[in-house]
């Protein structure tokens, strides 16, 4: 198989970035915010939706609606191009139960590009890794922005 | 007369290449107002369609977080004892406030030892085009 080759830029970007933290939040879990959001989103699980469930907890997806004080590291360049929330992915671990303390603490955990017809995107995955009060590690929640830059010249 | 929806309880019941029942989730103004009220992403963008007009959309889309929303939401009405494990979301194209969407799910892969299957989740809008495109794996019981 072929070895993937990085351009160089990126793989400076990558060195340079990669698992280091850059936030650290903090955000107290209100079932009635994640019971609406499941109701809303077409959820009928009463375990998802009704606070009265004895196993009340959050659809695995609601950690993607926890936004952290900021999206890059403070030191992070512009890359030139308009950034766009390309996607999302939640790696779920543990439930999140109502009246929670979550901590969540980001990094960069991947930098990458596509090249087409139209030039490079450059791919930023950045992952807040929550945790409980207790320190219980209950889920990944991954934002991928894509950066189209400009044409050169 | 509520909606009769075949579901899977274990992991036997599910078939390589199988197809989840379609879901239409609710892309209305009223749904993405009620999702800015209680959740977040409350801006005209999402909830105004002349607000969303001015920054130069076709009109309210439904926010990524929400569109991501619909697929958890899918796959527990198809198996209400799966626990997703992982969910990834790809906003392939604007989802489009009051416009009809459909999602649609098929079963890609099946591991008997982990108990865990592979599902293929896509969001499309009335001509069929691909909006939100989505791949997960889902824990069911034995």
């Amino acid at each position: 198989m072929a070895e993937e080759t990085v351009d160089q830029d990126i793989q400076d970007l990558r060195d340079q970035f990669l698992n280091r933290e850059f936030d650290e939040v903090t955000f107290e879990i209100d079932g009635t915010r994640f019971a609406e959001y499941a109701k809303v989103c077409g959820e009928t699980a009463t375990k998802f939706t009704d606070p009265g469930d004895p196993d009340f907890q959050a659809p695995p997806t609601f950690v993607s609606t926890l936004v952290g004080g900021r999206s890059m590291p403070p030191d992070f360049p512009n890359l030139g191009g308009m950034g766009m929330d390309a996607g999302k992915l939640v790696e779920w671990k543990a439930p999140v139960r109502d009246q929670a303390t979550l901590t969540g603490r980001s990094h960069l955990h991947d930098i990458y590009t596509k090249t087409g017809r139209s030039g490079r995107m450059v791919f930023l995955v950045t992952r807040m890794e929550l945790y409980d009060s207790d320190g219980t590690h209950v889920a990944n929640a991954d934002t991928r922005t894509v950066i189209r830059e400009r044409p050169r010249g | 007369m509520a909606e009769s929806i075949p579901t899977v309880n274990a992991i036997a019941d599910v078939e390589f290449g199988g197809e989840l029942p379609a879901f239409t989730p609710d892309t209305s103004i009223d749904a993405t107002r009620r999702f800015g009220q209680h959740v977040g992403w409350n801006t005209p963008r999402f909830t105004d369609h002349d607000g969303a007009r001015k920054e130069g959309l076709p009109g309210a889309i439904v926010p990524g977080v929400m569109s991501q929303g619909f697929l958890g939401a899918m796959i527990h009405r198809w198996a209400p004892t799966a626990e997703i494990v992982t969910i990834d979301t790809v906003f392939r194209a604007p989802v489009l406030v009051d416009q009809p969407h459909k999602i649609t799910g098929v079963v890609t892969d099946i591991d008997e030892d982990e108990l865990t299957v592979e599902i293929d989740l896509t969001v499309t809008n009335e001509a069929g085009e691909t909006r939100v495109f989505g791949t997960a794996t889902a824990k069911l019981p034995s």
